[in-house]
């Protein structure tokens, strides 16, 4: 970026300027303006992607990332500003995820107490790329679990909106969480 | 592992056990290695969920998402329903304007160690002339900033923070322009960049003095 060549920073702050250059590709793109759209896509496709590929299996990210962004052109009307577009659109792709689980009908059972759910992930030594093997860990969770831990301790949503979200009680998701912890910290022991 | 506490260390370690009940499994904990054990791993679980880092996808999906909207076609603006309201395209053209103002003045910001040249035919005569002539516009500003401050109740309040962010856009375009300008006071471009900025946070205070004004 231009600015960070010059010898003497801007007073304004990166973050402000990069809000309102955002504020500004919203109401491009939500006036039919591609490219504006373009900018939010990928300033966001990164989290939109790591999103779906948590909570869905990794061969299904691509498709689901860009249904995100094709619902959220089609969407862009209803987006009144009042939270970040960043914001808006992270709702918006949970949403499509959980429709995408309910066409799905995935169910491929909840956390079952007696089984040890990472059984089948391979035992990697702790290297630099450990995230990998946590992100592999959680690939392996039952279904149940992983969307509550993702939910939970990746994406930073309450009991009670997960709950919602899933329409469980919000007692199932502390419990969904509660195993999923347990079974990664049983692979993080190996 | 598995008493009577083990299904409640994650709601202990996220900390929404009741007072009694925090009480009782600290002290628990301090009596059972195994699950004080746990409790330490299952906070180094909650800390390596949050230290995920996004990552791209191996592939750009740009191409896929552009076909299936349409991009690259001419776009009726008339077919597509968007609800922005005045206020929001106020502030995100003002946003724009800054912005883009910012950017010619990065452009033709001369550096700090190069004597300016740029405008300096056009330079108001010791600085005198803006003084004066920002002086009568902060105090009309002022003014209807107060007008503002008492009608914005009238306003819904979405309105007045979209409105908000937008006088916060200009303010910070204003101080950096009179930076700016305090260290090259003969630069045409600052003057009237800062001339203009002041004059479109009067417009945009009249347009929503208007509106207010319109709810009584």
């Amino acid at each position: 970026m231009a600015r960070q060549t010059l010898e003497e920073p801007l007073t304004r702050d990166e973050p402000a300027a990069l809000a309102d250059a955002e504020t500004v590709d919203t109401a491009l793109a939500a006036s039919g303006d591609a490219s504006a759209f373009e900018r939010l896509y990928r300033t966001h496709v990164n989290r939109v992607h790591s999103l779906v590929r948590r909570m869905l299996d990794a061969d299904e990210a691509d498709d689901l990332t860009q249904d995100v962004f094709v619902r959220a052109w089609q969407k862009l009307s209803t987006f009144r500003g009042e939270s970040a577009f960043g914001t808006w659109l992270h709702r918006l792709a949970v949403n499509v995820v959980l429709a995408r689980r309910k066409t799905l009908g995935v169910e491929r059972g909840r956390f079952q107490g007696g089984e040890d759910p990472l059984e089948n992930v391979s035992a990697r030594r702790v290297t630099p790329e450990i995230s990998m093997d946590f992100e592999e860990a959680l690939a392996n969770l039952p279904d149940g679990a992983r969307q509550v831990f993702v939910l939970h301790d990746v994406e930073g949503y309450r009991h009670e909106e997960i709950a919602r979200m899933l329409g469980v009680v919000p007692g199932t998701s502390k419990s969904q969480l509660h195993h999923a912890r347990m079974a990664l910290r049983r692979y993080l022991d190996r | 592992m598995n008493d009577q506490w083990t299904d409640r260390l994650s709601e202990y370690v996220d900390g929404e056990l009741a007072n009694g009940e925090r009480a009782a499994l600290e002290a628990h904990l301090t009596t059972c290695a195994a699950c004080r054990g746990a409790a330490r791993e299952l906070r180094q679980v909650v800390a390596r969920a949050r230290a995920l880092d996004d990552r791209a996808p191996k592939a750009d999906l740009w191409a896929g998402v552009a076909k299936r909207i349409g991009a690259g076609k001419v776009v009726d603006i008339r077919s597509r329903r968007f609800s922005f309201n005045v206020p929001q395209l106020i502030a995100a053209s003002i946003a724009l304007i800054v912005l883009s103002g910012g950017g010619a003045w990065l452009a033709l910001r001369p550096r700090q160690t190069q004597p300016s040249t740029v405008g300096s035919r056009f330079a108001p005569r010791g600085g005198l002339t803006l003084a004066v002539s920002t002086g009568r516009t902060d105090a009309a500003i002022a003014d209807l900033q107060d007008v503002f401050e008492r009608n914005k109740s009238r306003l819904d309040t979405s309105t007045v923070r979209v409105v908000r962010q937008a006088f916060s856009t200009i303010d910070r375009a204003i101080a950096e322009a009179r930076t700016a300008l305090e260290a090259d006071p003969g630069n045409a471009y600052l003057n009237l960049h800062l001339a203009d900025t002041m004059r479109r946070k009067l417009e945009l205070l009249r347009r929503v003095n208007a509106i207010a004004a319109a709810q009584s």
